[in-house]
């Protein structure tokens, strides 16, 4: 009778301790995110102290990161988000790469991509600004270093978010941009558009210009955006210079193009009927071919 | 049959039982489609039977791609298997997953918990539990979603059988169960795209076509839709390769005799249906994909308010676009939604496939999603007079 008594009591003690163990981790997991196999970990190492493994996971994570980042590395990124902010004179255009979409419409890579432009764009503030558009091209490497406004560097927040999606992430380049007159505004879209217009925009492209005109007409930027972002022109065109080409589909001279939005007029017409200038445009698509040598001067300038 | 999968698991599995064949892992990765079709496609293909079924499975790598598959039909999913890491847990981008499975309208999804070698019991319990959860939150029926625990590792190589190879079988059990068969295009009410006309001295007219779907037979009511007339008939015979047959079935190429009616009542692009079955929409939503230029396509996006030609069936007819969703334009190699109106009503269905031209060049493949309320009169007018009469329209206003 009594060991029986014994046995019962040990043997319910054992099952609270089990299901108290299960709710801790359980508990663990959806305050933190963290795979199950590191909060449970994590609880081991601090014998179910929950305050303290939430601690640990945290420190640990930066460090994770990074070996999964160093682990995933040679993973073809092919998917990811052009993402893109502007602040009055001031704008910033960014690559990021990662495996699979799917990855790229998740908001904790969302939150990466807005903190890379906001850096980004911090950098083009700092610039001083030498010419009538100032561009400074960044590549991955110096992208990496760039510290965001919490102080940690963008190569450690990439790699935070490495270790929370078990993708490799890539930081491919970025645009910063500053203007000096004050008639002078940017414009810029992405596309697909984000559903609510946000101060920092995502998508599979982006295109940024600069836009010398009397009356600022937003619409005509953002026009001209779309425009840059559908039919891909090579440069602007100078009419003293540049030629038309034979076949109008073949066009790479934005002034010779036909505009998307109204393929019955060259852009160079609608310019002149807005009396619109465009003084500097950038385009990026996410995955692009790159030009090794445009990307490996690290700044260069356009009158 | 499948969305995300554990690739390489089923067939050395179901090879030990004679109903695959096992291919290596690097085998798998290859679509002779995508070079028969001329698009491209990312998905690879494997098949494999049950005792009951015979299933192709696809490997799913983007979101992306696969509304492109689903969009040009080149894959068509019934149901789906999600594989989570016991290791892991659900993954944030398991959110992802499944809002595509979602949106591409599948409706049974089976949960394969991977690596429970490399976890123990309460975790296993911990994602199962989470899973349920995620699932009844994207709106699927999270307590009732068929939940198999293994190691495709284990599987593989051939040990803890339990856990393997029992598992994997157990897995192909649960989708027997849960995938419901889908329905015989045979079942279905009989659809005829007419493709030909013609008048037989002595018997009456004569439409020609391949029978879609359903059955045919031989003095059966019928509606003739399309091209703004809706008539009824009956059909008095059925004829193939010369001879007169008492019956049809889908699949055949064939003419049928129809009572009262005038060869010029009825036309090429017309359907010959089950009375009340099929009806003609002039305005609709659909799902396109846009050719990227090396399939084909055009090197420009498609914009709102460009007129194209769309094919469906053995019908064409102008279109005019306008690029719907959170997009202004639709680039090559996108899928977008396009809402389009037609210049006259013309006999649709939800899921029906079509190709958007202009001129020579294929501009883009799409799949009706949804039917629209017809145009009125006015949005009529306006759609034949297109773009320009707007714009001159938006100018003199602004004068």
């Amino acid at each position: 009778m009594i060991p029986a008594q014994i046995f019962r009591l040990i043997h319910t003690n054992g099952f609270l301790w089990q299901a108290t163990k299960k709710s801790l981790l359980q508990k663990l997991r959806k305050k933190t995110g963290y795979t199950l196999e590191n909060c449970k970990k994590a609880l081991q190492l601090h014998e179910n102290n929950i305050e303290k493994a939430e601690k640990w996971l945290k420190e640990q994570a930066q460090q994770y990161g990074w070996t999964q980042a160093v682990k995933l590395q040679g993973r073809n990124t092919g998917q990811g988000l052009i993402t893109l902010t502007i602040d009055g004179q001031y704008a910033a255009l960014a690559e990021i790469n990662c495996e699979t979409d799917f990855v790229a419409q998740n908001k904790k890579f969302h939150s990466l991509a807005e903190r890379v432009a906001l850096t980004v764009l911090n950098f083009a503030k700092s610039q001083e600004i030498q010419n009538e558009v100032q561009r400074t091209a960044l590549h991955a490497d110096n992208l990496k270093v760039l510290s965001a406004a919490d102080g940690k560097s963008l190569g450690d927040h990439s790699a935070l978010i490495i270790g929370d999606v078990g993708e490799n992430i890539k930081l491919r380049r970025a645009l910063a941009i500053g203007v000096q007159s004050p008639d002078v505004t940017l414009f810029g879209c992405t596309h697909p558009t984000p559903m609510n217009p946000i101060p920092v925009s995502f998508g599979k492209y982006g295109a940024l210009i600069a836009v010398r005109s009397k009356n600022k007409d937003d619409i005509l930027g953002m026009q001209l955006c779309q425009h840059i972002i559908g039919m891909d022109p090579q440069k602007i065109g100078n009419p003293r210079v540049d030629e038309p080409h034979n076949n109008v589909d073949e066009e790479s001279c934005m002034i010779y193009q036909e505009f998307l939005l109204d393929p019955s007029i060259p852009v160079q017409q609608l310019l002149a009927e807005t009396e619109t200038e465009i003084i500097d445009f950038a385009r990026f698509e996410v995955g692009e071919n790159l030009d090794e040598e445009s990307t490996v001067e690290s700044i260069q300038t356009c009158g | 049959m499948a969305l995300i999968s554990t690739r390489a698991i089923f067939n050395p599995v179901l090879s030990e039982k004679e109903l695959a064949t096992a291919k290596k892992y690097s085998d798998i990765d290859n679509a002779p489609e995508e070079q028969a079709r001329g698009i491209t496609i990312n998905v690879a293909h494997v098949e494999y039977q049950t005792e009951n079924r015979h299933y192709g499975h696809t490997d799913c790598p983007g979101h992306a791609d696969y509304i492109k598959n689903m969009i040009t039909g080149t894959a068509q999913m019934d149901g789906a298997i999600l594989v989570v890491a016991a290791t892991d847990g659900t993954m944030p981008q398991t959110r992802e997953h499944l809002l595509l499975a979602k949106q591409i309208g599948i409706q049974h999804i089976i949960v394969f918990i991977n690596k429970v070698d490399a976890a123990d019991s309460e975790m296993v319990e911990l994602v199962e539990m989470e899973i349920r959860e995620l699932f009844s939150e994207m709106g699927y029926d999270g307590d009732n979603i068929a939940i198999v625990k293994g190691s495709a590792l284990c599987a593989l190589e051939g040990k803890n059988p339990e856990i393997g190879t029992q598992a994997i079988l157990q897995l192909l059990e649960a989708i027997d169960k849960s995938i419901p068969t889908p329905q015989r295009d045979l079942d279905k009410p009989f659809l005829l795209p007419i493709e030909n006309v013609y008048s037989i001295p002595g018997r009456g007219t004569v439409v020609t076509g391949r029978l879609e779907r359903g059955k045919i037979k031989k003095g059966m009511e019928s509606e003739i839709i399309g091209h703004n007339k809706v008539l009824k008939s009956t059909i008095t015979g059925i004829e193939m390769f010369h001879q007169i047959l008492d019956e049809a079935q889908a699949g055949d190429q064939l003419g049928a005799l129809l009572r009262g009616l005038k060869r010029d009542d009825v036309r090429r692009g017309m359907v010959l249906c089950k009375p009340g079955t099929m009806k003609a929409y002039d305005h609709i939503e659909s799902q396109v994909y846009i050719l990227k230029q090396e399939e084909g396509g055009k090197k420009k996006p498609v914009t709102s308010m460009m007129q194209l030609q769309m094919f469906c069936r053995t019908w064409d007819i102008a279109v005019q676009t306008a690029v719907g969703g959170n997009k202004n334009l639709a680039m090559p190699g996108e899928d977008a939604t396009l809402i389009l109106k037609l210049i006259k009503p013309m006999v649709l269905e939800k899921g029906q496939r079509f190709t958007l031209r202009d001129g020579v060049v294929t501009v883009g493949t799409g799949v009706v999603t949804n039917t629209l309320k017809p145009l009125t009169e006015s949005e009529r007018v306006a759609l034949l007079e297109g773009k320009k009469a707007k714009q001159k329209e938006l100018k003199q206003q602004k004068q």
